[in-house]
């Protein structure tokens, strides 16, 4: 099963990708708060594609099974990309008092997720993330 | 109404203690909707305000980006922002995001309520 949207930049557009996540959350069997935690990752990972990506963003979602069963999430932008490894890690002690509060999305998605796969070249970048299924108690 | 229009609600929760009720989708105009009645509660001389999200499943980090804001002006006039009723998700998130840090976090409105009556005519 999998599910591709391409997403105009238009406002709440992330909020399509993330019914997704929670319709095919579910029908893995993922506990609720698992399926809270990929979706806000989703928004995020859509917001930054959306606000670097200068385009329509294509997210990509199936169940896997290869060694545990998990959701896997893709969200792909064709901005003009970036070093992950020279991006952001925020922490609070930075932010406060600070004028600008922005660029927490990496941080977010790599503390929610259980893998995060960033590739990122001009004019193609792919946040990959997975999910592993825990049960509903 | 669409269930990611934020839907406020505003009240006082005890004496000097404003309570905020926001159910939607915390996005920067949900955000924005919830510092403008923090605002509003902070003019009527309320030093202490808790943000009652039950209702609320799904924010994104520009959302709470402005409930720092909100805890800086709080804390610039020495009051204090508390929460209930967090997902898990989102009180991770806070967490991530430092909120938490200075802010309280109950797991109701009643919980909140006993524990911030009496704190708040400073």
């Amino acid at each position: 099963m999998e599910v591709v949207l391409h997403l105009p930049v238009v406002p709440n557009a992330e909020l399509v990708a993330a019914k997704a996540v929670e319709t095919l959350g579910r029908a893995l069997g993922m506990h609720q708060t698992q399926v809270e935690a990929a979706s806000v990752a989703m928004v995020e990972a859509c917001l930054n594609a959306m606000e670097h990506g200068g385009g329509p963003v294509t997210v990509r979602l199936r169940g896997d099974n290869h060694s545990r069963p998990c959701l896997v999430i893709e969200v792909e932008d064709h901005g003009r990309g970036f070093d992950p490894e020279r991006a952001p890690r925020n922490s609070s002690s930075r932010v406060l008092g600070s004028t600008s509060k922005r660029g927490w999305g990496l941080t977010l998605i790599r503390e929610l997720m259980d893998e995060v796969q960033i590739q990122s070249a001009p004019g193609k970048t792919v946040v990959a993330m997975r999910k592993y299924v825990e049960s509903a108690p | 109404m669409s269930e990611e229009q934020i839907r406020i609600a505003k009240d006082l929760l005890t004496e000097g203690v404003g309570l905020i009720a926001a159910a939607g989708y915390i996005n920067n105009e949900g955000g924005q909707a919830i510092a403008d009645a923090a605002s509003e509660l902070m003019d009527q001389g309320c030093k202490t305000l808790v943000i009652d999200l039950d209702g609320t499943r799904i924010i994104n980090s520009i959302g709470v980006s402005i409930l720092l804001e909100i805890l800086e002006k709080l804390m610039d006039e020495k009051g204090r922002l508390a929460f209930c009723n967090l997902t898990p998700t989102i009180a991770k998130t806070f967490e991530i995001m430092g909120l938490v840090q200075y802010a309280s976090v109950y797991p109701d409105r009643l919980a909140a309520r006993a524990a911030l009556e009496g704190h708040a005519a400073v």
